[in-house]
């Protein structure tokens, strides 16, 4: 997917999701066989029509265990594109390869977690240390993980790293807390509207805003993400074999990955080492992403960024050319993310008060705001940003209405 | 600095890291750089991308820095490091490319650019030493 010759050629023609919550009590699998089932219907398919299946590294549930639940006659193409939320934009450029170079006609892309009743992010290795005699516990790192820098400091869940990200961007440029507030009131106000988001009931004010408990500060608790148990799945095929389907399908117009010019070891933490903290993979992916599409940020008329904290979409503001560096928080606080604003964002109200599905319900809203079916519809949007975790690598991709 | 037994403590016999905390056990503050070219390879590794050379060596710095970024965890998720506590990012004077993370107790009073100082806290009876930083009161212009 590199050249102009690539731009509109397949589609998103499926797209499903199980009931998001905190206590799903069901396997992994369950949830993902139900996503499968709604995305491939809605594709107006049936499973004996699948061929493909991508996911990200972290998923509990294997592309051949997902094939075995749908009953799949063959599975003949599969991948995987990294960690968690960095994949989505990976995985539709997997499932975009597969069908143009003829490995796959519809390739499923799926997350499914139970993310709050299950394994919590943030949560791994505080277990007991195992260094009984040694007056010290558990040794950490090694064996190319980088961890012996971080970990023993007590530098152990995402959100430390993003609040050190977020304290660097307000000392350089005066980012305050305020404008991050903006960015967690504009996603809830998306999800009080959309009667599937895990906060569809709770408003959010400013002042509660800033009344929350900090977390680690800056971040307070409505800068962090939801925990979501459910899944989320969507369908892939050629432009043509979508417009066979019940739905306008939504033109996938480029996709893009990027470990950026600094490419980091490990997965997370070692990003504290680029030469900026304030601008990172998501400016080298945007320059792709735009390049491939042959668009650029004035041609976006609402997007979906990964949201895990509310820093993570202000350094995107910034990085994918919606404003200047560093006036990311001026431009939440303008008005412009809101619903009628220059670029509504996470209209089903994101990682931060829909739910949290690693990125791939943002590609379900994406395809959803190009058919015109949104509970937060942007009036006649044709293009549509979706992007993917940062920070050690990100993947993106633009939507398209044909 | 008193933290509960059974903290976290780092692996010291990585091939690529290893040698870092075998300076640290001599309460020394080492990078590895590139003996080639001399550039600093941090987080330390084999191989110097940027001539080529296979050829590295431990440079011991002055353990001094600049505070660059901070947290303070209010909301605890490891048994290890009750709350509250905060990390500390420290740009090194005489290796900016390097960043090192430090812990300190509480809550203390932190600005940015802040003068820093390198200390070793012993982590368990073996011996391993983990480079530590605190603030370091501005005795020099600044
Ligand atoms: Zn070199």
């Amino acid at each position: 997917m590199s050249s102009a010759a690539d731009r509109d050629r397949c589609a998103i023609s499926g797209i499903g999701a199980t009931e998001f919550s905190s206590d799903s009590g069901r396997s992994a699998l369950s949830l993902a066989t139900e996503a499968a089932l709604a995305a491939i219907a809605d594709a107006g398919l049936t499973s004996v029509d699948v061929d493909g299946i991508v996911r990200c590294d972290l998923d509990a549930v294997a592309h051949n265990d997902l094939a075995e639940a749908l009953g799949l006659p063959d599975l003949t193409y599969w991948g995987t594109s990294g960690p968690g939320g960095a994949a989505p934009g990976g995985m539709i450029g997997q499932a975009v390869g597969a069908i143009r170079s003829g490995q796959a006609n519809a390739v499923l892309a799926f997350r499914a977690l139970n993310g709050r009743s299950g394994a919590r992010f943030g949560q791994a290795g505080s277990g007991p240390g195992s260094g009984a005699g040694s007056g010290g516990g558990r040794r950490v790192g090694g064996g190319g993980k980088y961890d012996e820098f971080f970990a023993p400091y007590g530098l152990v869940a995402p959100g430390h790293l993003f609040s050190l990200l977020a304290r660097r961007h307000m000392i350089e440029f005066g980012t305050t807390e305020e404008h991050l507030g903006h960015i967690a009131l504009a996603c809830r106000a998306r999800a009080n509207a959309n009667p599937a988001a895990q906060m569809r009931d709770r408003s959010l004010t400013m002042e509660e805003y800033l009344g929350a408990r900090m977390i680690s500060s800056p971040l307070r608790l409505f800068d962090y993400c939801l925990e979501t148990d459910g899944a989320c799945a969507v369908v892939v095929t050629s432009r043509e074999r979508a417009g066979d389907g019940p739905h306008p399908p939504a033109l996938i117009r480029a996709v893009a990955q990027s470990a950026g010019p600094e490419p980091q070891v490990g997965f997370l933490y070692p990003t504290l080492m680029r030469k900026s903290l304030t601008t990172q993979t998501s400016k080298s992916l945007a320059e792709t992403l735009y390049r491939r599409a042959g668009l650029g940020p004035d041609d976006v008329d609402v997007a979906q960024f990964y949201d895990c904290f509310t820093i993570t979409v202000l350094l995107q503001l910034e990085d994918y050319g919606f404003c200047a560096k560093g006036e990311g928080g001026p431009f939440a606080a303008s008005g412009a993310i809101d619903k009628g604003g220059s670029l509504p964002i996470n209209t089903s109200g994101g990682h931060l008060s829909e739910g949290y599905l690693h990125g791939l319900n943002h590609v379900v809203e994406g395809v959803r705001q190009i058919r015109g079916t949104s509970t937060s519809q942007v009036p006649g949007a044709e293009v549509c940003l979706v992007t993917s975790a940062l920070p050690v690598t990100t993947s993106g991709l633009i939507l398209r209405r044909p | 600095m008193s933290q509960p037994p059974g903290r976290l403590r780092p692996e010291t016999d990585d091939h690529d890291t290893g040698g870092f905390f075998a300076a640290a056990a001599r309460e020394e503050l080492a990078v590895c750089a590139c003996a080639a070219c001399g550039a600093v390879l941090h987080l330390p590794r084999a191989y110097c991308a940027r001539c080529g050379s296979w050829d590295t060596v431990w440079r011991t710095v002055a353990g001094r820095g600049r505070l660059y970024s901070w947290t303070t965890v209010e909301h605890q998720v490891h048994r290890s490091f009750p709350v509250p506590y905060t990390i500390v990012l420290v740009e090194l004077d005489d290796a900016p490319e390097a960043r090192l993370v430090g812990y300190l107790p509480g809550r203390p009073e932190l600005t940015a650019g802040m003068a820093m100082r390198v200390w070793f806290e012993p982590v368990d009876d073996e011996g391993t030493l983990l480079p530590q930083w605190i603030p370091e009161p501005e005795t020099e212009g600044a």
